[in-house]
């Protein structure tokens, strides 16, 4: 049997933003990560039959084909032809402040590969996805599809993305789940530096029109360790607020107030049902692949 | 301030590094966009205003410590002060007794505040007081308050007159600048020795101010202690004919200071001329011949004379364990030898080498003479000590046999003079005998003409090399059997031949003694009685007249008596030329003095070391501001 996941030698972030198009470093995830699993993630809702298959190690053994075993004495499974019946929307948070770049790679850059990944692996279940982008506002949408070409549609409209300006979170997100017209499905990747009050209460909205909400909490490692030696003139990529300060003696402070601001969001979004992963930038994306595929099976 | 090295200052340029460094890096900080700005709004953060104020007090610390560096490699030194290195006077006053007649020093120091009123204004002025010695009273000031003072507290004293002393202390003291001597003296000629040799900077003037002929005065030159008389001579340096009255006081241990008459004896002493008068000797351990002169010096109307060291001097006889007994029977028995009806030659004292470091110098003085016939135990200390003493003037006897080491001796006499080979114990050898070569010495003038030397038969002898040294006999076999070692103002007489008869039967004759005594009394000198000048009191002993104990510690220890010196009584004067001749001027090169100025009050200030330092302390002071700030 193949290994777990765990197992896995996951691929850098940074390793993988130089690999070609996004369609490509989607496909390296999802299909690594796939690969990997027990259990095969390609079970269908659908009970139209699709065609036979080599049994592979993780596959479902009540999918077995006994009768062609009986036959050939191989195994195979039956593979179902799957229909989508959820609407995935991944909303990717554009703001300034997702521009920052520590020791790899922006959480922009890795919020994209991140919706590109959540992308193809929706596509590859057959569900609709959708693609939200915003900073103050929603910048762009794509509504969910799992029509042929959506996904390329999708994928170029993620690689055209832009830093926007100043976050608010809470306005698009009340836009978006009053949109909502179906169940489904809400992913957001954000960095969640705004106002967590109106964060929480914007993802709720989603949570009373009945759909699920996972939270990608993208941080780079310098903005949980906050590791600067020298004075520093930090400058703030939003507001180009300044701030002097010597980090030996503000780091203490520093890091008791982001780890404040993840407990909260973990505490609060947790009372509200929404799944909140905490996710560094030096993190295989795989993991957070992992828990959207978790909270998927959980919820459907 | 000045410099010594000026060059060295190229190097506070460096200062100009972090200067620079400073300017061109104005915004040193680094600058990160970041993205959760607000979270460090609240945090203490460091305020731009405070922050450049510390950048400069970085900034201050870093070119003050490289300033300092650069000033301390510069050494620098703080020039004289207002008055020095100008114009100065030194006003050198003579103490000497032969000041003391009736109203000489009040006129010499007359004379001297005279001289310091004179001075120009600005003058700095020095008063040095002299006699065997010279003394500075009164360093270098334009206070001339504080030198009158100084001039006012002087007194007689009981020494003697040494011009060179003062010149060297003057011309050290005037050293740099320009200006004059001025020597308040009675000119007297002793006042300079035959070989003495003073230099004088060409650049100084010197100028004497004779305070004129003594008074008529009477002095006590000489007073010896023989078996049952004190001989006194007293001196009429006048010019007419005086009835001098003298007494004697005798003193015991009570009271050391204080006599009680013992005797008054009145002679008549012609003008210019000595007269001899004899005391019944009294009983006691010291005594002091007066004479009434209520005119001339009063210093030399006295004169001690110790009573019991002059019968009994005192020998120190070194050997291995100090056992006289054992090893040193025959000189132990030789030494204290009498004549019927009479003390004994000499005290003889034994003492083991090995002691002798602890001794102190008083305890080594008191001895007239040292036999050494061990050096077996003597450690490094032992050996100083016994090397000073001959250098003070004392004198040692050697019995160079085998417990002598050929290296201590050298330590004793100074290296390579003599090196001795010492018999072989056991060793055959030829039969020797003594032949002495010169009869003229004291010590063997005795034997002259006699062969009675030649009986003692010598079996065993050490082998001397000498160089340096005087060989004053020999054995038969043409080895050196006698030699002397003059060292410092003493000598030692080393004899190549065990004195306790191992190895020869010499103690077993009858020249042993004589030849023993001979040698102990020549080398005791004038020691034995334990009489000295004032300028020559031991370590210890107060330099004025009077008797002390030789050393304080010991109750009932020897004395001595300390006499001022009687040719400063000698009336005899020299011109003002011919003092000033007597004076060699050397031209010394200004340029060069003030060099040599300069490098002593930089060593004396040595302002460097603080420098270095203060540079210390600013770059700890740096280091910690900089990790606060960093």
């Amino acid at each position: 049997m193949a290994g777990s996941a765990r197992e896995r030698q996951f691929l850098d972030p940074a390793v993988l933003a130089r690999l070609g198009t996004l369609e490509l470093k989607a496909r390296t995830v999802v299909e690594g990560l796939l690969t990997g699993l027990h259990r095969s993630p390609y079970k269908g809702f659908s009970v139209e039959f699709a065609e036979y298959r080599q049994y592979m190690p993780g596959d479902d053994l009540s999918t077995v084909d006994w009768k062609v075993y009986a036959r050939t004495d191989r195994h195979y499974i039956k593979k179902f032809e799957e229909e989508t019946n959820l609407d995935c929307h991944v909303m990717l948070d554009i703001s300034a402040s997702m521009g920052y770049v520590g020791r790899g790679i922006s959480k922009l850059e890795y919020g994209q590969y991140l919706a590109a990944s959540l992308a193809y692996l929706m596509n590859r279940q057959r569900d609709a996805a959708g693609l939200i982008t915003f900073d103050e506002r929603i910048v762009t949408m794509l509504s969910a599809s799992a029509r042929s070409g959506h996904l390329g549609a999708l994928l170029v409209t993620l690689d055209r993305v832009r830093l926007g300006h100043a976050t608010n979170v809470s306005k698009p997100l009340h836009q978006l789940a009053d949109s909502l017209s179906k169940r489904g499905l809400v992913v957001m990747i954000s960095d969640l530096l705004d106002d967590p009050e109106s964060v929480v209460k914007g993802l709720r909205h989603f949570r009373f029109r009945g759909t699920d909400v996972v939270v990608f909490h993208v941080m780079d490692p310098d903005e949980i360790e906050f590791p600067f030696e020298r004075v520093t003139r930090f400058e703030d990529l939003e507001s180009h607020e300044e701030v002097l300060a010597v980090p030996a003696l503000v780091r203490a402070h520093y890091r008791q107030g982001i780890d404040a601001l993840m407990e909260r969001y973990k505490r609060e979004l947790g009372v509200a049902g929404i799944d909140y992963h905490l996710i560094r930038t030096d993190q295989p994306l795989e993991l957070a692949l992992t828990a959207y595929l978790t909270t998927r099976g959980r919820s459907f | 301030m000045s410099l010594l090295s000026p060059l060295f200052l190229i190097g506070g340029l460096a200062a100009a590094v972090p200067i620079l460094l400073h300017l061109l890096k104005r915004h040193p900080d680094a600058a990160v966009m970041f993205s959760a700005v607000r979270l460090l709004r609240d945090a203490p953060v460091e305020q731009a205003s405070r922050r450049h104020l510390r950048e400069l007090l970085l900034l201050a610390l870093r070119v003050a410590a490289l300033l300092c560096c650069a000033v301390a490699f510069a050494r620098p030194y703080f020039a004289a002060p207002a008055g020095e290195g100008g114009a100065a006077l030194a006003v050198a006053l003579d103490t000497s007794f032969s000041m003391s007649g009736r109203g000489r020093f009040e006129r010499a120091r007359a004379m001297a505040v005279d001289a310091i009123d004179r001075a120009e204004p600005g003058t700095a002025i020095a008063v040095v007081a002299f006699n065997d010695t010279a003394e500075v009273v009164s360093g270098l000031s334009t206070d001339r308050a504080l030198a009158r003072a100084a001039v006012a507290g002087l007194r007689p004293t009981a020494g003697g007159t040494r011009y060179r002393a003062v010149l060297s202390t003057a011309a050290e003291l005037l050293r740099g600048r320009t200006g004059a001597l001025v020597v308040v003296t009675d000119l007297q000629s002793r006042g300079w020795e035959a070989s003495d040799r003073a230099v004088w900077p060409a650049s100084l003037d010197i100028r004497v101010a004779d305070i004129g002929p003594p008074t008529d005065n009477l002095a006590i030159t000489a007073a010896l202690a023989t078996a049952d008389r004190i001989v006194s001579t007293v001196r009429n340096f006048s010019e007419k004919d005086v009835d001098a009255r003298l007494h004697l006081d005798v003193g015991g241990t009570a009271d050391m200071q204080r006599g009680m008459p013992a005797g008054d004896l009145r002679v008549r002493v012609s003008a210019g001329q000595s007269a001899q008068v004899g005391f019944p000797r009294p009983q006691g351990r010291w005594a002091v011949v007066r004479v009434a002169d209520g005119e001339g010096a009063e210093a030399d109307n006295n004169r001690y004379v110790l009573l019991e060291g002059v019968s009994q001097p005192r020998v120190l006889v070194v050997t291995a364990s100090g056992e006289l007994s054992h090893e040193a029977f025959y000189v132990e028995q030789a030494l204290t030898a009498s004549a019927a009806g009479k003390p004994a030659a000499y005290a003889v004292v034994g003492a083991a080498a090995s002691t002798l470091g602890g001794w102190d110098e008083a305890k080594l003085e008191a001895h007239a003479a040292i036999v050494l016939m061990s050096t077996r135990g003597l450690d490094h200390r032992g050996r100083e000590r016994l090397a000073a003493y001959l250098r003070r003037g004392g004198g040692a006897l050697v019995a160079a046999g085998p417990d002598v080491d050929s290296d201590v001796l050298a330590e004793l006499i100074g290296a390579g003079r003599v090196t001795l080979v010492p018999p072989t114990v056991g060793g055959a050898s030829a039969p020797q005998t003594l032949a002495p070569g010169d009869f003229r010495h004291p010590v063997l003038q005795g034997f002259s003409g006699q062969a009675s030397l030649s009986l003692a038969v010598f079996r065993r002898v050490s082998e001397m090399r000498v160089a340096g040294c005087a060989t004053l006999a020999r054995f038969t076999g043409g080895q050196p059997a006698l030699v002397e070692c003059e060292t410092g103002q003493g000598r030692a007489l080393l004899f190549g031949a065990d004195l306790d008869g191992r190895g020869n039967n010499f103690p077993r004759q009858a020249t042993f003694l004589p030849l023993l005594h001979e040698a102990v009394r020549y080398l005791a000198g004038d020691r034995k009685a334990l009489d000295v000048l004032v300028a020559h009191a031991p370590s210890g002993v107060p330099p004025v007249p009077g008797v002390a104990p030789l050393n304080p510690a010991e109750q009932g220890g020897p004395l001595v008596a300390v006499n001022i010196d009687p040719s400063e009584s000698e009336p005899a004067r020299m011109t003002t030329q011919r003092f000033q001749q007597s004076v060699e001027r050397v031209d010394t090169a200004a340029p060069a003095a003030a060099v040599t100025l300069a490098t002593e009050r930089e060593a004396q200030q040595h302002l460097w070391q603080y420098l270095l330092v203060a540079m210390l302390v600013l770059l700890l002071v740096e280091s910690v501001v900089s990790m606060r700030t960093a």
